[in-house]
């Protein structure tokens, strides 16, 4: 760890005095630090501050957690205001984007080594060939599946050999013996109901595209036969075999459904791996791959959390600096500890290979480098996504597929028309 | 003499010039920022540009924008007066001082103590169709199940439902207070020339509650039409756009589409309709005559 400025403490001394007396702020004070971070426990927050605390004792930093439900308007706020304030925040990867076309992400390219991360991560984290995000975090879904009630209802769980993957055919036939939805009990359950993250990939499994290349039009897209034969199969989940309870759009909640048996099995995050282990310690967990459609291929998602500096801060070298603590080994390996996201550091994964021997981590593994596919790449992504995910959750209630997707695909092509030229 | 007049005037300036200016402050300013932003767009880099008419064009040829339009008036056309009729029908329950008003008056005032956002999240929980325990209600007597926030047909029923629960008692409060202050001495003439309740309810209470209704009409339509929290927190405007508010259209415009141009004409439509409701609402209940 560099040191930082040496600002404070010595006033008295002449010389530093006068020296002080050149920059713009008073020397004695300490220079502070607005972050904007995500509302996860605590514990999986404050370690990964404190260590930047111990290491720069110069610098305040002033740490303001938001809930997942409310970060991006929370942000959104902030930022349009075009104040220093926050001179840090978290910037969830496929908004790099949106951000950097409007100007609320510092250009980090000159900053970061990029042969540092994995290509996946420097690719989410880029928009116009530069890199205006720090990764933090990747991230990949596997199947979750609770070894116990398989056996009982005589279901052969399924592989965990990426080869071998079960087919959502494979999946619904077995999700329809495990269910029981007059006894509020469900075969399978998406971790994000509504989150296109987590839905894309059905219909990219059957060949679709999420965006049209040049990033300005979904028509054709999302509403193109991949797309409309994806999210009917979707929609049977909760209608017509019923083997998905309806309406869990917060992600805690089939998560908890899951950890208390009401749900076989569940598509979700590695990072929840570590939740259920402690949170339900009877859950007997099985792990296999992401499913693909029978006549698809395999296609994940990917991208997560990122770190982004304000272009407006006032402390740019003390927020850089903030940058380069959470980008180091260490701070990466303390990361992965407190909430097992994919690594983007190579080095993580190559020093700490012996983590990543579990199935889990060979899944993710593979998937990262063989069929993971970020999110589409428009400066309007937040858009995309929310009008996107309204559509979804319609689907999921009932909604006529093709009629949502195509009022969605026109809303989204309206919404961004505004980033062209 | 000249002296004379003039203080006073200056005193009266001084009494009024807080409540001018926080009027001026926080009602006339957002106001005229609304009106004059309507007419502005936001480039990517932050400058507002003037753009005319251009978001009100597009919210004309914009089918969303006309859904949220017809939605907030069916909703704002049937709550209103369901909300008048059933607050006013509590306040004259209420009326009479027996025993157990108290105890009533006090019942029917309570959910108006539970802020919207903790109301919308109780009903969110006990209408919640997978494991709310309204359904399991419905279940143990053998009906079947419904749907609620999630029912294309049903959610915008829910929704008056919510907001019925915790507006009534609230303007019941107000119409009681009015028909605290009809005089009996015109019932007790009334009943003296051969009137009954009925006769009474319309030739007396009903004339002189003009004044009490017609502000509970404009209020309760003015927040009606402001309703944003149930809409944000429970159904984000779905299922199918069935729940789709003015309001959050103009919160999605803001916060979610980034176009700030389009939120503030959203605003002004709906300061326009109201000032509009509100006039003919206004007449309606005017009092005729001497």
């Amino acid at each position: 760890m560099t040191r930082l400025t040496r600002r404070a403490g010595l006033a008295g001394a002449a010389a530093t005095a006068a020296l002080a007396s050149l920059r713009p702020r008073a020397a004695h004070a300490k220079t502070k630090l607005q972050v904007i971070w995500m509302g996860w426990p605590e514990g999986q927050v404050k370690p990964l501050m404190d260590s930047f605390r111990a290491a720069a004792p110069e610098v305040e930093l002033q740490v303001e957690t938001i809930p997942f439900v409310q970060i991006f308007q929370t942000l959104e706020v902030r930022l349009v205001a075009r104040t220093p304030d926050p001179d840090i925040f978290i910037c969830d990867s496929p908004l790099t984007a949106s951000y950097a076309a409007r100007g609320h992400l510092l250009d980090l390219t000159p900053h970061l080594d990029a042969s540092r991360f994995t290509k996946s991560a420097i690719e989410a984290a880029s928009w116009q060939g530069k890199i205006y995000s720090a990764p933090f975090g990747s991230s990949c879904p596997v199947l979750f599946y609770n070894k116990k009630l398989l056996r009982e209802a005589g279901i052969e769980p399924p592989p965990a050999d990426v080869e071998k993957r079960w087919t959502w055919e494979r999946l619904v036939e077995a999700a329809r013996k495990l269910s029981k939805p007059e006894e509020n009990r469900w075969g399978f359950s998406f971790e994000q109901q509504e989150r296109p993250y987590m839905l894309l990939p059905l219909a990219q499994s059957l060949g679709g595209v999420a965006l049209s290349p040049d990033g300005f039009k979904a028509t054709g897209y999302i509403d193109g036969p991949a797309f409309l034969e994806a999210y009917g199969f979707m929609q049977k989940l909760y209608t017509e075999w019923k083997v998905s309870p309806q309406g869990l759009f917060d992600p805690n909640l089939p998560v908890e459904q899951f950890g208390n048996g009401r749900i076989a099995m569940l598509v979700a995050g590695t990072f929840n791996e570590a939740t259920i282990k402690t949170r339900y310690p009877e859950i007997e967990l099985g792990v296999a791959p992401y499913p693909r459609f029978e006549k698809g291929k395999a296609v994940t998602p990917t991208g997560a959390w990122h770190v982004g500096v304000n272009p407006r801060t006032r402390n740019r070298k003390e927020a850089l600096a903030l940058i380069d603590h959470f980008m180091s080994h260490d701070l990466q390996v303390l990361w992965f500890e407190l909430r097992p996201y994919p690594p983007v550091l190579k080095s993580v994964w190559e020093k700490e290979a012996k983590r990543f021997e579990t199935d889990m981590w060979k899944i993710v593994r593979y998937e990262l480098e063989h069929t993971a596919v970020p999110r589409p790449a428009t400066p309007g992504f937040r858009e995309y996504e929310d009008i996107l995910r309204t559509a979804l959750r319609d689907i999921t209630t009932g909604a006529d597929v093709k009629a949502t997707l195509t009022a969605a695909a026109q809303k989204i092509d309206r919404e961004l028309e505004k980033y062209k030229g | 003499m000249k002296h004379g007049f003039r203080e006073p005037w200056s005193i009266v300036a001084w009494f009024l010039a807080p409540a001018l200016l926080g009027l001026a402050l926080f009602r006339l300013a957002p106001i005229a920022i609304a009106l004059v932003g309507g007419f502005t767009g936001t480039r990517l880099t932050g400058e507002t540009v003037w753009v005319g008419l251009r978001n009100y064009r597009r919210l004309v040829e914009d089918p969303s924008f006309w859904n949220a339009v017809e939605v907030t008036l069916l909703f704002n056309l049937i709550v209103n007066p369901l909300q008048i009729v059933i607050s006013f029908g509590l306040a004259l329950l209420v009326l009479r001082p027996t025993p157990l008003v108290p105890f009533f008056r006090a019942a029917y005032m309570a959910p108006m103590t539970v802020s919207l956002s903790l109301t919308s999240i109780l009903w969110a929980i006990l209408l919640e169709p997978t494991m709310g325990p309204v359904n399991g209600l419905l279940r143990s007597l053998g009906l079947p199940p419904q749907p609620f926030w999630r029912g294309e047909d049903q959610a915008l029923a829910t929704l008056i439902g919510v907001a019925s629960w915790k507006g009534v008692g609230y303007w019941m409060v107000f119409l009681l207070a009015g028909l605290l202050l009809v005089p009996k001495e015109l019932h007790e003439a009334a009943m003296i020339d051969g009137a009954g309740a009925a006769a009474r309810f319309r030739h007396v209470t009903l004339p002189l509650m003009r004044r009490p209704l017609a502000f509970v009409l404009v209020a309760d339509t003015a927040a009606n039409f402001l309703l944003f929290a149930p809409v944000y927190l429970i159904t984000q405007g779905g299922p199918a756009g069935a729940t789709a508010l003015l309001m959050f259209e103009a919160y999605q415009a803001a916060f979610t589409y980034l176009d700030k141009g389009r939120a503030l004409a959203i605003s002004s439509v709906i300061l326009f309709v109201i000032g509009v409701l509100a006039l003919l609402e206004l007449r309606l209940l005017r009092e005729r005559g001497g």
